[in-house]
């Protein structure tokens, strides 16, 4: 997994590419290098546009990105949601506690 | 609390009281809490640790080989994020009522001051109209009698409404003013010039009552005055210009008192000429000093006195 920080206006943009899920093989992993790349950045866009697949520990990842965000007086955004990862969080009620958008664009635009 | 399972979350699903006990979901932690940040707060940390002990392939539909309790504990989990939406909703809302409730308490507080406020300034306005010499009414917009101050119910009387109502029925024209000559309830004829303000913007009025019966008096005396100045200016060019012959009558009737030889007629005629003469110039003296004094009464006696003397009547 690759993981790359771009600024967008006030937001960070954290992009997360180079494999397809998010799940218990590299969930540890992605939560410690994001944590870490982002920093003192306070709001973010979390652009989940590559991701296909999510299980519950990478479900634990993007809590951990929200609450780093909350904790720091900022705001987490996730955007670019694949099917197949916003059932996910449609099933487990998170989208109506995550800030969800269609795209970078639109999150960092609102 | 027996609460039913929701229906998404499968119809085997046990009721959420046995998913709590089986799971340790704090939903009555959450249900505590009227806070909507800490609500979420417990809520995500509810999530990491129920997301923690699902396995991993639980929220994995392609998986068909899902570890013994897997599905249970999803459906607990889904039933956990349920009940926690849920309870969010109602501490939005709750929160909502919550500010609403303050905005209602600040608007509750600033109108306490701004009837304060007002009580101070209608306590200013009574102190004003307690000070002023002339008579202030107010009446309401719809024509109720509201206050008087303490000149106007001095003027008017206590029972202030009827006489507000005489004094517009008396022929006040609105924004006009007119003299009135009122006779209170206690008989006392007072003359006073009353003036209706009309009051706009708030459709009320203010009526003003100036007693002009002292004024009227005032006016009367200063007339008197003039005329008394006048008549004593006439009176002090009068015996001045009688002095003059007067005093050469007085001398030659003296002359001729003491002309020896002189026929006693004549002397004896000279001595009455004399002698009226004298009393001429005492009068002439005593106008003088009415004059200097410039009283009234002064001047009444002395004509008074010369009258009867002189055995006339006044008219």
């Amino acid at each position: 997994m690759n993981l790359r920080v771009i600024p967008e206006g006030r937001f960070v943009r954290l992009l997360m590419s180079g494999c397809e899920a998010i799940d218990s093989v590299n969930a540890a992993a992605v939560k410690a290098e994001a944590l870490r790349l982002l920093g003192d950045a306070r709001d973010v866009a979390v652009d989940l546009s590559e991701i296909e697949f999510i299980d519950s520990a990478g479900i634990g990842v993007l809590v951990a990105l929200f609450k780093n965000s909350r904790l720091k007086g900022g705001r987490a955004r996730f955007c670019g949601l694949r099917p197949g990862v916003r059932s996910v969080l449609e099933i487990i009620r998170l989208d109506q506690i995550f800030e969800i958008y269609d795209d970078v664009a639109a999150a960092v635009r609102s | 609390m027996k609460a039913r399972a929701h229906h998404d979350a499968g119809a085997d699903v046990p009721d959420l009281a046995e998913l709590c006990r089986i799971h340790e979901i704090g939903i009555d932690l959450i249900g505590r809490s009227h806070d909507v940040d800490e609500l979420l707060d417990r809520v995500l940390e509810e999530y990491e640790k129920r997301l923690s002990e699902l396995p991993s392939d639980a929220l994995d539909a392609r998986s068909d080989a899902k570890q013994p309790g897997s599905l249970q504990k999803l459906r607990a989990l889904v039933m956990f994020a349920t009940q926690a939406s849920a309870l969010r909703e109602k501490a939005v809302a709750a929160s909502e009522l919550k500010r609403r409730a303050s905005m209602l308490e600040d608007a509750n507080v600033r109108l306490k001051a701004a009837l304060e406020e007002a009580e101070h300034a209608r306590g200013r306005l009574d102190g004003v109209l307690a000070a002023l010499s002339s008579g202030v009414m107010l009446r309401g917009a719809d024509g109720t009698f509201l206050r008087a101050n303490t000149a106007a119910r001095g003027l008017v009387g206590e029972d202030d409404d009827p006489v507000l109502t005489r004094l517009i029925a008396s022929g006040v024209p609105k924004d006009g003013e007119a003299e009135i000559d009122l006779e209170t309830a206690s008989g006392r004829r007072t003359l006073l010039i009353a003036r209706r303000a009309m009051a706009k913007d708030a459709g009320s009025e203010v009526i003003l009552v100036t007693d002009v019966t002292q004024r009227n008096r005032a006016m009367e005396e200063r007339v008197r005055l003039e005329k008394l100045a006048e008549v004593l200016k006439t009176l002090s060019v009068l015996s001045h210009k009688i002095n003059n012959p007067l005093t050469a009558l007085l001398g030659r009737a003296q002359m001729l008192q003491l002309h020896k030889g002189a026929d006693p007629n004549v002397a004896k005629a000279a001595a009455v000429i004399e002698e009226s003469s004298l009393r001429i110039a005492e009068l002439i003296r005593e106008l003088a000093q009415v004059v200097k004094d410039g009283r009234q009464d002064a001047l009444d006696d002395l004509l008074d006195m010369n009258f009867r003397v002189a055995g006339g009547e006044r008219s």
